[in-house]
């Protein structure tokens, strides 16, 4: 919950800052390292999620039931669980619904926050007021407990959760997206569509958006993070993936009971989600440096 | 045998890429005044920052800096904050971020006293008063309990140089003071640091783009171009007879108070400084320079002595003429002679809403009984303004900053709708225009902006931008916008190929001219220019002013030429409009108004130019001038019966020229005989 509250809203401000005079020079491009870590974290995470099925060593629900609770060694690459099933194994599949859940709930938040912000930011006034506050309102519920009440009076399955924290992020999008939207409005070039005449959907769409998108790939990486550790706690409450599903969260809970005797079965996904975390934050500000148009990448 | 208080010696400034300052030496003795010069990007501002110590860990600084005989970049930090503050007194450009907005003024100035003379805070605040008053601040206690918000720009750079001259230094670091401040503001800066140079006997270093304050103020003056000081003298050489080419040129380049026929151009220095200036393989400033010959580009330029303390690094110095003065020959018009009206503005009003929301609900005892009500605070940013404008005619608008002059210009444009009066644009109401009539103003009327970092969008090439308006108002068929973008282009005098560069590879004056021809491609008659060139070098500054012009003759455009240089406005201008605070107070001819203002205000402007008698204080006192004349506050001619009360309206002089005061003589006879106020094109 306090991801949901962290939306990083100083960074938005940072990097819309109006474009300064000053004659920018073309600079040679030098990929922030940033990006090259973060791009390497997040692209072995998806090659691997997606070849989950032939790269793992065994199938994920096998069980040897003499090889229980075995630790991290060359057999089995991050140890056993309780009913001997391959702790590595369950990591790659699980991946794969970490990672869709992630990815689907943040474009779901994308797709309604960004349009909204922008209007908003755009048109000001009774608008802005509307779409503002109708925000606020979904701001002021806990997160948690409105997914759970989604997910508690209908039957769990992903595409609900990632719907359900989808629409739970899309007010901090929507905010972000704003207030960027506002500071744009500030520029002269804003004012001469206008006085072309412009119509709404091309000032929106070829003006602003382009605009506004180094700073929302930020914000979206922090919503795919959000998205990912939300879906764990929600299976490790047991209203998202149901066993025998392998999945992040369900794999702590689980492991949550033998957590002195074979510590690796909650701590590899835990290790698995935190590498997840910081590859997305470090691609995002990457990212953004990059499409920052100040820096003159794009010759 | 050296008494300098300051002496920079081989003085180098490097950035990681970039040299910023090179070899730049001088000496400044006790009370004499040195000023820099040089356009943005030449280092002027790091030399500043290089005796400050405050450009940053990405700086590297070679040479010497010798202070009151120590060197002062072989300080330990600790020795050097002791000397800053309290031997060196700094104030700089934007008066408006520089005081802590959460901190009396008072308090502020104080805090130099506490920190390095270990005054007493309670006696540090009686001298802060002091030092009000002898800023020329009336109530100066007062003052000192005020918030930085609640203060003037004016009042603000005031309190900023107090607060530097607190603990008496001896040198006082000037970076461009007065350049966000109003010509009549700035005029009373310049006569402050001149009384105080004298009084307190304190050297200044005074950095500026503008060579004109420089003349004002300074002993000595040094050009800076592309990281060296090119040329070096006593002022009154320097400006009088510059023997550097770049002095020239940039001496050349700015419009003098005179009004100028349609056929005369600016003196401009073509091209722009080289961001990676290399003088070892010859003179930075020969790609630029008319009097440019092969041997310039042979080698390193030194400076050499031209007339006894005057240098300059140019080996041609002593046998150069004038800079070449430009004119479109053969097109000379004359005057202008307007014809039906373009654009016409009817006692066009806009008011702004200033306190609205909750704010705006304030208790009330109507009828007994007590309840909120809703009263939003109006102020008038245009109050009743009638002009006219006619095809191919140019009319400029002066005004301070805050008069609502661009209101006025967004109003023409119906970027904003008025509040009262209308706007005629061809004949039609703008006002009630909409779908095709609406679509079809837009493109014949267009806007240049001021801010050359925001009026393109950084996001799409000059080409996509370009292209727009084509797409747009279907001018050009798929096939032939390109083609019709490199005309475009070199309308504007930029090469084709910048259709592909994107806004951040351009340079201020290059990205103006973007603008101009995304205006201009359209095809439209009637252009807004809101301050096209103040944010422009002196030198880019004339460049554009003489494009705008040779398009006005080449397509017989109208402008509304807004600005608040009232020598760029006389040099492009059919006619001139004053305003001030939302009203027009003067229009008439350039030559008339120049050699014969007969509104106060206009007066005050023209004073501020030229610097030569008293001006008036700009009051913050809305009380005067809300029912009567706005300018009655200011006003040193002011007569309470009327002028407090009656609003004067604007009474024609001669055939063109009007002016709004009760007090002009030949304007209160014509009184009589023309009963309404209207505006002779």
């Amino acid at each position: 919950m306090l991801i949901c509250c962290t939306a990083s809203p100083t960074r938005a401000f940072a990097t819309a800052v109006p474009l300064s005079d000053s004659t920018a020079l073309p600079r040679r491009a030098s990929v922030p390292t940033a990006l090259i870590v973060g791009a390497s974290i997040v692209t072995i995470l998806l090659v691997t999620a997606a070849l989950a099925q032939v790269v793992a060593p065994y199938p994920f629900d096998q069980m040897h039931i003499r090889d229980r609770f075995a630790p991290p060694g060359l057999r089995y690459l991050a140890g056993t669980d309780e009913y001997g099933r391959d702790v590595f194994s369950r990591l790659l599949i699980g991946s794969q619904l970490s990672l869709l859940l992630g990815v689907i709930a943040t474009l779901i938040s994308m797709g309604i926050g960004v349009p909204l912000g922008m209007l908003a930011g755009y048109s000001r006034g009774l608008i802005d007021e509307a779409i503002m506050r109708v925000l606020d309102i979904m701001m002021a519920f806990p997160p948690i407990m409105l997914v759970l009440l989604i997910l508690a009076i209908t039957q769990p399955s992903l595409m609900k959760t990632a719907f359900a924290i989808g629409i739970l992020s899309a007010p901090p999008i929507g905010r972000v997206t704003r207030s960027v939207t506002l500071d744009l409005m500030s520029g002269e070039f804003m004012e001469a569509a206008r006085a072309r005449g412009e119509r709404l959907h091309y000032v929106l769409c070829r003006e602003l958006l382009p605009n506004v998108w180094p700073v929302l790939m930020v914000e979206a990486s922090l919503r795919v993070v959000f998205a990912v550790l939300l879906g764990a706690v929600l299976s490790f409450l047991g209203f998202g993936v149901q066993p025998p599903a392998a999945d992040w969260g369900l794999m702590i809970s689980n492991g949550r009971a033998f957590v002195e005797k074979a510590p690796w079965i909650s701590l590899a996904p835990g290790i698995a989600m935190g590498l997840t975390v910081i590859g997305i934050s470090l691609l995002g500000d990457g990212l953004r440096e990059v499409l920052d148009p100040r820096l003159g990448r794009r010759q | 045998m050296n008494d300098a208080l300051l002496e920079i010696r081989n003085l180098t400034v490097r950035y990681p890429g970039t040299t910023a300052v090179r070899d730049v030496a001088f000496q400044l003795q006790p009370g004499e005044a040195l000023g820099i010069v040089g356009e943005s990007g030449s280092g002027k501002s790091s030399i500043a920052g290089a005796i400050l110590k405050s450009l940053g860990a990405s700086a590297r600084i070679a040479g010497e800096i010798a202070f009151e005989g120590r060197d002062l970049l072989r300080l330990s930090r600790a020795d050097h904050r002791a000397v800053l503050g309290r031997r060196i007194g700094a104030v700089f450009q934007d008066p408006f971020t520089a005081l802590n907005p959460a901190r009396r003024v008072g308090g502020q100035i104080a805090e130099p006293m506490v920190r390095h003379l270990g005054a007493e805070p309670a006696h540090a605040m009686q001298r802060a008063i002091v030092l009000l008053r002898d800023m020329g601040i009336h109530r100066a206690e007062e003052v000192a309990h005020a918030f930085p918000h609640q203060l003037s720009g004016g009042m603000k750079q005031r309190t900023l140089i107090a607060a530097a001259l607190a603990c008496e230094p001896s040198l006082l670091i000037l970076d461009e003071p007065t350049t966000a401040l109003d010509v009549t503001v700035e005029a009373q800066i310049l006569r402050l640091l001149a009384r105080l140079r004298q009084q307190k006997r304190v050297s200044l270093l005074f950095i500026s783009h503008n060579l004109g304050v420089v003349r004002r103020l300074c002993d000595s003056v040094a050009v800076m171009y592309a990281s060296q000081f090119v040329e070096l003298g006593r002022v009154g050489d320097v400006l009088e007879q510059p023997a550097h080419p770049y002095s020239k040129g940039l001496l050349a380049s700015r419009p003098s108070l005179r009004a100028a026929s349609r056929g005369s151009r600016l003196s401009a220095i073509q091209g722009q400084m080289p961001s990676a200036p290399r003088p070892e393989a010859g003179c930075v400033f020969a790609a630029r320079c008319p009097f440019a010959e092969p041997r310039c580009t042979g080698g390193e330029q030194s400076l050499i002595l031209t007339a006894p303390g005057h240098a300059a690094r140019c080996w041609k110095a002593k046998t150069l003429g004038d800079w070449p003065r430009l004119a479109v020959e053969g097109t000379d018009l004359g005057e202008f002679r307007p014809g039906n009206a373009l654009v016409n503005t009817n006692r066009l009003r806009k008011s702004f809403t200033m306190r609205r929301g909750m704010a705006a609900w304030r208790p009330s005892l109507a009828n007994r009984w007590p309840r909120f009500r809703y009263q939003p605070t109006q102020v008038a940013a245009v109050d009743g303004v009638s002009l006219t404008i006619s095809p191919g005619e140019v009319l400029g608008l002066v005004g301070e900053s805050g008069c609502g002059k661009s209101t006025l210009g967004r109003l023409a444009l119906r970027l904003l709708n008025c509040t009262d009066g209308s706007v005629e644009f061809d004949g039609a109401d703008v006002g009630r225009l909409s779908g095709t009539d609406l679509s079809a103003f837009r493109k014949q009327a267009q806007i240049v902006f001021q801010n050359v970092g925001s009026s393109l969008n950084p996001r799409l090439s000059v080409g996509e931008a370009l292209e727009r308006p084509l797409v747009l108002f279907g001018l050009a068929k798929p096939r032939e916008r390109r083609q019709r973008v490199e005309e475009l282009l070199e309308m504007v005098r930029l090469p084709a190929s910048y259709r592909l560069r994107y806004p951040h590879q351009l340079s201020g004056g290059e990205r103006q001219r973007v603008a101009i021809a995304r205006a201009l491609a359209s095809e439209p008659r009637f252009v807004v220019c809101d301050e096209p060139v103040s944010a422009l070098d002196v030198s880019v500054q004339a460049a554009i002013v003489n494009l705008l012009a040779d398009l006005r003759d080449r397509f017989g455009l109208a402008y509304l030429f807004i600005s608040h240089d009232l020598a760029v406005v006389a040099q492009i201008s059919d006619r001139v409009a004053v305003m001030y605070r939302g009203r027009i107070c003067e229009t008439g001819t350039p030559a008339e108004l120049l050699a014969a203002p007969r509104h106060p205000y206009t007066r005050l402007l023209l004073a501020a130019a030229a610097d030569e008698s008293p001006t008036a204080e700009p009051s913050a006192d809305i009380g005067a001038g809300a029912t009567g004349c706005t300018f009655a506050s200011r006003c040193p001619r002011r007569l309470p019966s009327i002028c407090d009360t009656t609003v004067p309206t604007l009474r024609p002089v001669t055939s063109a020229h009007a002016v709004a005061c009760h007090l002009d003589p030949i304007a209160k006879q014509q009184c009589g005989t023309i009963a309404t106020a209207s505006i002779p094109p």
